[in-house]
């Protein structure tokens, strides 16, 4: 295949984007920062409760993709989303969707753990306890404990849970900041890198926790490593200068890609 | 040749000597371009800095020394009953001297001994005169020849140079160290001869301030006291008062300005901010005078309140306005600093942004925010042209901020503007106020910023 034809085909995604029991659809979405698009017309949909790998060099668009999901993009003035995003059939980008509420069902884990300057408790509790998701402090203390069990954090921190949070390794941050996610029992989590700023020991304990997540939430994890994409998702996106090239299982991504860019990506040819 | 003519001299010689050096260099070079260590005008710089600086130097000893060795001088000269004299005595008679030298006044009245020693003394400051000029333009020229001997291919022009520039750089801010020790020695030294007439616990616990002393032994009524307790209560009052309207409406605006406002309303407002803070304090002063306390004690009348012409609470207000541009520009500095991951990580959580703000902006910029709320307070503390014009003089030991109360710094200013003599307690009061002023400024900025700095490390 030349690079001729490479090009007349990235025009449209290649593989299955639709599936029956969608959590989230997307259709025809482009994002824009000022003039520049960094997304160019993105179908996809994500399944109940299953994990999807969204793949791809740096800068083609993942990240912005992923933060359009649960409007944290609001944040940058500059940032317009155009398109439909739907989440269990109501569009996030309606004016009567506050993204307030959005946030509380589809959560976010970023890239380099954000732990705020307070307690481990503190980190956790602090969702709950603006949503009023418990009623009395014995609720509250079963949240964080419960939430903490979850995010297989619960026996390294509970002699320190009147701690501050920043003194954890980056490995314990990252599932704290995992465990006040779960806290407030959101639908959908995304996850932007959730292991690169961790070492290999710590990465192996966050994909193991995916896994077992997967059971209770909808995960969509942005990731740069490969294998990591293979181990934790059912399903993987492959997203190419702001487009996505190629969906699949995950098992055929990664053993049968059948467009030529996912594979040169897969194979280490580029990216 | 005067001091003056003798520095344009030495100008004129030193760029003389930049000029040959710089040549002589060149014509080194135009033979062989490798020879040089440097490139030509560091040489010419070096012959410069070896003409001028020996002689700069001397001259300015021999100005320090001057007065002092034709003052001996001419004391060994005088007849031993005159030597023999009480220093203050002495003194006067030297400075006597000095007068029928400098304005010449002698006459045939004058007693032939003065007639004397004062023709001594316009000889000897001739002859140190025409000595100095001579000295100094000889060093000149000698230093201009060495330097300009070693201008060859080997000197290190350009190293040596660099060590001069340091030299300069260390000396200028040694000046500004050694000024404020000299300060603080200026202080320490007349406050300790304060306390020498006043006992240090009468000043500091006394709650009676009337700094009245008496000139003559027979006069009534004018004992002095000098309890400053009032003054420290009163200083508190004002600048509390100042911070209650400064810290909220400053920390206010600095949150919006930071965290909601448009970048467009933010470029508009910051500088305006700023213009609050370059208004000179003497304007502020007069707007509490005649603007503020008129109004607030029309308003107290309304009501049927008692307020004073002179109230701490319009003083205060004033200097609470004045503050609120320190408070807003560094609260804005520091919460600018809180990282953005924080932010997006309360906001992922669905929590709106006030609640984020309140629950982990601010948190995380707090001690920043209290050590610019410390730097806003030791300010208001030694703030003077707004209390001068806006507070009253008597020392009222009250917290009623209706009422007139005074402040240390206007103490001061009372205690020593016009003629004063410097050997009463009434002006050594004055030095013994900065003292306590300088102290609490002092101890309040180094919490500051050693709260500051703490905070400043955390994020990086």
């Amino acid at each position: 295949m030349t690079t001729t034809n490479i090009e007349q085909k990235v025009n449209e995604t290649w593989g299955k984007p639709f599936v029956d029991n969608a959590k989230i659809s997307i259709r025809n979405m482009d994002v824009f920062y000022a003039d520049k698009q960094a997304v160019f017309d993105v179908n996809l949909d994500i399944a109940k409760h299953e994990v999807i790998a969204l793949i791809g060099p740096s800068g083609c668009g993942k990240s912005t993709f992923l933060r359009c999901l649960n409007r944290m993009n609001d944040t940058i003035p500059i940032c317009r989303v155009a398109g439909d995003i739907s989440l269990d059939g109501e569009n996030i980008y309606d004016t009567n969707m506050d993204p307030v509420l959005l946030r509380a069902r589809v959560g976010m884990v970023f890239q380099k753990p954000n732990p705020f300057p307070k307690s481990v408790y503190e980190n956790v509790a602090y969702g709950p306890r603006l949503h009023g998701l418990a009623l009395n402090r014995a609720e509250l203390d079963d949240i964080v404990v419960t939430s903490l069990k979850k995010a297989g954090l619960y026996n390294e921190v509970k002699d320190r849970l009147h701690s501050i949070a920043t003194g954890l390794s980056g490995g314990q941050q990252q599932r704290l900041c995992i465990a006040r996610t779960i806290a407030i029992s959101p639908e959908v989590i995304l996850m932007d890198e959730p292991a690169s700023a961790l070492d290999p020991i710590a990465t192996a304990i966050i994909e193991e926790l995916i896994d077992e997540l997967r059971k209770n939430y909808t995960i969509a994890i942005v990731t740069h490593s490969m294998q990591q994409a293979a181990r934790v998702s059912q399903r993987t996106a492959y997203f190419h200068l702001g487009r996505i090239i190629e969906v699949g299982e995950t098992s055929q991504i990664f053993t049968n890609p059948q467009h030529e860019l996912t594979e040169n990506y897969i194979t280490g040819r580029f990216g | 040749m005067n001091v003056s003519t003798l520095l344009v001299t030495l100008v004129a010689l030193a760029l003389f000597s930049y000029v040959f050096g710089k040549q002589r260099a060149l014509s080194i070079a135009k033979h062989n371009r490798r020879r040089l260590h440097s490139i030509p005008s560091y040489y010419g710089y070096m012959t410069a800095l070896w003409c001028g600086l020996p002689a700069l130097l001397l001259l300015f000893l021999w100005l320090c020394f001057e007065t002092v060795v034709i003052e001996q001088l001419l004391i060994a000269s005088l007849p031993s009953d005159i030597q023999s004299l009480s220093s203050g005595q002495l003194s006067l008679v030297l400075n006597d001297l000095k007068l029928l030298a400098t304005q010449d006044l002698m006459d045939s009245h004058t007693e032939p001994m003065k007639r004397e020693a004062v023709q001594y003394l316009l000889s000897m400051q001739a002859t140190s005169h025409s000595l100095r000029t001579i000295l100094v333009l000889v060093l000149a020229f000698a230093g201009a020849a060495w330097g300009l001997s070693r201008v060859i291919g080997k000197t290190p022009a350009r190293i040596w140079v660099e060590k001069v520039v340091l030299f300069f750089l260390i000396l200028s801010s040694t000046v500004a160290i050694l000024t404020t020790i000299g300060i603080i020695l200026s202080l320490l030294f007349e406050s300790h001869r304060f306390f020498g007439e006043i006992p240090p616990q009468d000043f500091l616990f006394g709650t009676k301030w009337s700094p009245q002393t008496a000139l003559r032994s027979d006069q009534v009524g004018s004992s002095g006291s000098f309890g400053a307790i009032p003054l420290f209560l009163g200083t508190l009052l004002i600048s509390s008062i100042a911070m209650l309207v400064a810290v909220p409406i400053g920390l206010m605006s600095a949150i919006y300005l930071s965290e909601y406002a448009s970048p467009v309303f933010r470029s508009i407002a910051k500088p305006v901010l700023e213009i609050l803070a370059g208004v000179p304090t003497v304007v502020y002063g007069f707007f509490a005078a005649l603007t503020v306390a008129p109004f607030i004690r029309h308003w107290g009348e309304t009501i049927g309140l008692d307020v004073a012409s002179e109230s701490a609470l319009a003083t205060g207000l004033v200097m609470g306005i004045m503050i609120i541009p320190f408070i807003s520009s560094l609260s804005d500095d520091v919460i600018s600093v809180v990282p953005q991951a924080l932010r997006d990580g309360s906001y992922s959580l669905g929590v709106t942004q006030s609640e984020t703000i309140r629950l982990v902006v601010i948190p995380a910029a707090l001690p920043g925010i209290i050590g610019g709320i410390l730097l806003a307070f030791s300010r208001a503390i030694g703030e003077t042209m707004i209390v001068v014009m806006a507070a009253g003089l008597s020392a009222n030991l009250t917290i009623n901020p209706l009422e007139t109360v005074t402040t240390v710094t206007v103490q001061i200013v009372t205690l020593l503007t016009g003629d004063q003599e410097f050997d009463s307690a009434k002006t050594l009061a004055a030095f013994a106020l900065a003292i306590m002023l300088f102290i609490s400024t002092l101890i309040l900025n180094i919490i500051a910023l050693y709260i500051v700095r703490q905070y400043r490390e955390e994020y990086e």
